[in-house]
């Protein structure tokens, strides 16, 4: 029978909770199409979230994320682990289409029914996640996955939504691609709790791993607790022998993760994923509720050309709305 | 029932090892607004299918250039009933003789593009019969 | 009465309204005037065109430094170009039977293709070779599958062309080696040629079984050991038609098979072989694509750069080091399966453009090339297009006769200028070794096959037949579909079966160490290849040994094991 004609949210919640992948799959879809169903079996399903562990990895294009990803799947499935994948890549900006081609990198485990991948494209989402990133990922945790791997679009360094929603964040460099000067830049302590550094058997990679271990220890005053390590990997080689410092990146996660819960700090990251989740379905709710209203009048064009004519500004147009509409 | 995008998987299978054209179709899909997942090569009907639940796909394109077309297609057909993909279209291009088209429709692909296909016909195919497919 | 009149005053307009399309197609001017790679060309060239050119210098005789107009000077009148129609087919009795068929209708040479299974380095019955064993070429897993596909041809006197292209390249040779010395042969006597080119192959698929490293050793070993051993045999083809299968243009083509061909020798060249030693017996398989000229131009152009090369770069001094010898095979990518007879009519322009360009060695692809395998009328027609051209045209009674043409030299420099540029913008990425291994290639096939699909979608190519005078589709080919017979992989895996029961384990052991133990020592693989394939070790076998003493898996795909340990 076919999934799509079984639209029933109560059945596909049910389907999902029982391990139906088709169900998941679908209602993943129906989150990123921003459904209004999707909501209702939000609300029936989170009750069966929040326990898994969530990693994100970030970094810029090319500089091996997948293979990575394709690596650590394959670590965590030893460990007995059910593992769940978002890759997202960006949506074309003229088209609207997207080529969702992580994918292919972790293909060996294509038949592997202990691993769930869905790829994502941002929809011009900006922030390195698309937008529904947050659901689909409580989605994976209600399905039943212990590990949840994020991979982000990560093509600059604004590309930062990923630090609220996960709890253990690898930023990925690789040696002479000037990473680590943007790095610094964005300030490294800000994103990452392990730094990657991949490719490792490229010229200057020494070089990097020390500068990057002496930025992190002159910022070590400022943050107490948990000091980001550097890990140097070779996640793509052609022979299986050249791949390097797999073990130690797992250990890394592992260290991390084992930091937060000793600490309890795992607890200050669930609530910031709270409420960041939070933030993002109050403001969509708020703007479907204000632009519901005001859909269809032709106000909202009204609005931006008189703003353009110089006769008024966005504060007050939106002070005029809210209190039109909230009763502010 | 309808969805923001059409979402294709767009795959090669068995050895055949020639993905020109599988490249350029996922790319002008894209073009066409379509989220198109692409596998590669060496993939089996499993993995595809796979893929294709996973990922919520509308579409199931695989591209046959080495004369596989009548070994994999019934396969592939099979493990979609399997699966329950039965509103998932399947369809293929590249390299057949016509004769074999009758039999692979028989097979129950949905629709077949050779070489020198113009790229608005097979966009607009699957444009036009995405979510009709078991649509009762 | 009036329904008379009116049909009448209907007809009129009709009649009106076709001669306005009449007019407007009688008067039509052609929509580009670029070459099929973009090149502006002029209305009309004239000596001005070539004025200070010094013809001894940059053209040259046929036969004469830097080659231009071909590698001797008399070219055909001195001897035919090689029809060598390429065969591969189910099973090694099936090929062997089609490749005696094209021998017997006037096919100069043989030449056979591996097929998928075989290229990835599978036996028969590996897993994943059951489903496609002998679709579209022949699977050889062992000496008697070779000694079927040979039967009685007298290696020392017909020309063979091996076309297997990957690393499995290194086992065929081996294999072909083996038979012809069970036979008595002196190899030395062998004539002909294996493709042997694993490192362009990865641009076919078949990257599992050609990593870098190992494809330049095992294509290196190949090289070196038909140097030593068989002064006969070409021991390479570097393919530069596969490269222009993936959509790039025809300057694009020569830089980049020119880098690839670079690789090699500078390997040979690392293991001791002075340049003068093979570069004799080098040779290229070339694309005739549909612009008729630029084709033949790029032949010209791609004739004097590797002269050039080969002199300046390598110090090359035996005249014959200098010579581009190559094969053509008629553009595969040139051909649509819409109204395919059209296809005998472009397949005989590429050809007559390949020997107009001076070919030594001519494959023209059979009309149902973008459909199935060719059936035997196919092959039969591809063959006939290649007797015409040769005895009824008269294109054989002089040496470049296209040489002097003001178009033509003006082209030739053109597109030796482009293709100088392409190279040096390998050599800005790091190299040839550099451009392949970051995949910086793969983004350049990418980019230039989606160029071309475009121009077809927008009519800036016309394409007759898809975005020019269509017709619907048609429901039969022409000729025929040539079908595989079901028992032949059937066969061909039960024989492979047999053989790894029945053959002599202790001798098979031995001779895989030795295998191994070459590998290891950084020795030459082929003697002991030859040694274990008599001793009846499989293709799998041979290419899994060395596989692992590479650090690679045993097997390409990661499925079976080494029976070995």
């Amino acid at each position: 029978m076919s999934i799509r004609k079984s639209l029933n949210p109560e059945e596909l919640v049910e389907k999902l909770l029982s391990g139906d992948r088709r169900a998941a799959a679908r209602l993943i879809t129906l989150i990123e199409d921003q459904s209004v169903q999707a909501n209702g079996m939000m609300k029936k399903i989170f009750p069966h979230t929040g326990r898994s562990t969530i990693i994100g990895l970030t970094g810029s294009g090319g500089s091996g994320k997948s293979t990575l990803i394709d690596h650590l799947i394959g670590r965590f499935r030893t460990m007995g682990k059910k593992v769940g994948v978002v890759a997202v890549d960006p949506s074309s900006p003229f088209s609207g289409g997207a080529l969702l081609g992580d994918r292919i990198r972790f293909q060996s485990h294509a038949t592997d029914d202990g691993v769930f991948i869905r790829s994502m494209a941002s929809r011009g989402y900006l922030g390195g996640l698309a937008r529904g990133t947050t659901d689909v990922v409580r989605v994976m945790e209600a399905m039943g996955n212990d590990v949840i791997l994020i991979e982000t679009l990560g093509a600059g360094q604004d590309e930062i939504d990923i630090i609220h929603l996960a709890q253990t964040c690898l930023l990925i460099l690789t040696p002479g691609m000037g990473d680590d000067i943007q790095a610094m830049k964005a300030g490294i302590m800000e994103i990452a709790d392990v730094i990657v550094l991949n490719k490792a058997d490229l010229d200057k990679a020494n070089l990097c791993q020390s500068s990057l271990e002496t930025i992190i220890h002159y910022g070590m005053d400022k943050k107490k607790g948990w000091i980001p390590r550097v890990v140097p990997t070779i996640a793509f080689a052609s022979k299986s022998t050249d791949i390097r410092g797999m073990e130690e990146l797992v250990q890394a996660i592992m260290d991390h993760q084992a930091y937060l819960h000793e600490t309890r700090k795992i607890d200050d990251v669930r609530n910031k994923r709270i409420e960041q989740e939070l933030g993002l379905v109050f403001k969509d709710e708020v703007e479907k509720v204000v632009f519901a209203g005001i859909k269809g009048t032709g106000k909202k064009r009204e609005y931006i050309e008189s703003i353009r004519a110089g006769k008024t500004d966005p504060y007050s147009v939106v002070k005029e709305v809210l209190s039109t509409f909230l009763r502010v | 029932m309808s969805k923001e995008k059409i979402k294709v998987v767009i795959s090669k299978v068995g050895l055949d090892g020639h993905d020109r054209g599988a490249k350029v179709v996922a790319s002008l899909l894209r073009e066409a607004g379509m989220e198109v997942v692409y596998l590669g090569m060496y993939q089996t009907p499993e993995s595809i299918i796979k893929a294709a639940i996973d990922e919520d796909v509308d579409v199931i394109g695989v591209s046959y250039l080495s004369g596989e077309h009548l070994v994999f297609t019934p396969l592939i057909v099979e493990e979609m009933k399997k699966k329950g993909l039965d509103d998932v279209l399947f369809v293929a291009g590249g390299s057949f003789p016509p004769e074999d088209i009758p039999a692979m429709k028989a097979m129950g692909i949905d629709e077949v593009f050779r070489g020198g296909s113009l790229t608005e016909g097979f966009v607009s195919y699957i444009q036009k019969h995405v979510g009709q497919k078991g649509a009762e | 009465m009036s329904t008379d009149k009116a049909t009448a005053v209907q007809e009129k307009e009709t009649q009106e309204h076709n001669w306005d399309e009449y007019l407007q197609s009688y008067y039509e001017k052609p929509a580009s005037t670029r070459t099929w790679s973009g090149y502006e060309v002029k209305e009309i060239y004239t000596p001005e065109d070539r004025a200070s050119e010094d013809y001894k210098a940059t053209v040259g005789d046929a036969g004469d430094y830097p080659f231009t107009r071909g590698i001797h000077r008399n070219m055909f009148r001195g001897r035919y170009w090689t029809r060598r129609e390429v065969v591969g087919i189910g099973s090694p009795a099936d090929t062997h039977e089609r490749a005696a068929y094209c021998f017997k209708n006037g096919g100069m040479g043989l030449n056979t293709i591996a097929d998928v299974t075989y290229e990835m380095g599978l036996d028969a019955d590996h897993p994943w070779a059951k489903n496609e064993v002998g679709l579209t070429g022949v699977n050889l897993s062992h000496i008697k599958d070779m000694e079927t596909l040979v039967g009685d041809i007298p290696l020392d006197k017909v020309s063979w062309s091996l076309i297997t292209a990957s690393t499995a390249a290194a086992p065929t040779m081996a294999q072909y080696v083996a038979v012809a010395r069970n036979k008595g042969y002196d190899i030395g006597c062998l004539r002909g040629s294996i493709q042997n080119d694993p490192i362009h192959f990865r641009y076919c698929g078949f990257r599992p079984a050609c990593p870098l490293d190992l494809s330049v050793k095992l294509g290196s070993d190949v090289m070196e050991f038909c140097t030593r051993e068989m002064p006969k045999w070409y021991y390479t083809t570097v393919n530069m038609y596969d490269l222009r299968e993936q959509g790039i243009t025809a300057p694009q083509e020569i830089a980049y098979g020119f880098g690839i061909a670079m690789c090699y020798m500078d390997e040979l060249i690392r293991r001791g072989l002075p340049i003068d030693a093979f570069a004799p017996r080098f040779t290229f398989y070339v694309s005739c694509h549909i612009d008729f000229f630029e084709e033949i131009a790029k032949i010209r152009a791609a004739r004097r750069m590797w002269a050039k090369l080969m002199k300046e770069k390598y110090g090359a001094r035996d005249p014959r080091s200098l010579h581009f010898r190559f094969a053509v095979h008629t553009a595969g990518c040139s051909l649509i399966p819409q109204q395919p007879l059209n296809n005998l009519v472009r397949i005989a322009y590429e050809a007559l453009a390949a020997v107009l360009g001076g070919v030594q060695s001519l494959h023209c692809c059979s009309y149902d090339e973008p459909m199935c395998l060719p059936t035997e009328k196919g092959h039969l027609q591809a063959l006939r297009t290649q007797q015409i051209l040769a005895y009824e045209t008269g294109v054989t009674n002089v040496s470049d006769p296209l040489g002097g043409s003001y178009y033509v030299e003006s082209l030739t420099d053109t597109l030796e200028q482009e293709a100088l540029r392409y190279m040096k913008e390998v050599e800005g990425v790091g190299g040839m070794e550099e451009a392949i291994r970051t995949e910086w290639l793969d983004r350049r096939f990418e980019e230039e096959a989606i160029k071309r699909q475009k121009e077809v979608d927008n009519q800036d190519k016309l394409v007759v037949g898809v975005n020019l005078f269509t017709t619907e589709e048609e429901k039969t080919t022409p000729l025929g579909v040539q079908r595989i017979p079901e028992h032949s992989a059937r066969d061909q895996i039960e024989g492979v079966r047999k053989l790894k029961m029945s053959r002599d384990k202790r001798k098979l052991n031995e001779a895989i160490k030795k295998l191994r133990d070459a590998a290891a020592e950084g020795r030459n693989t082929i003697p002991a290849m030859i040694e274990a394939t008599q001793a009846m070790a499989t293709t799998g076998e041979l290419l899994g040994t060395v596989r692992e003493v590479f650090g690679y898996s045993y097997d390409p795909l990661n499925i079976i094991e080494s029976p070995f340990h």
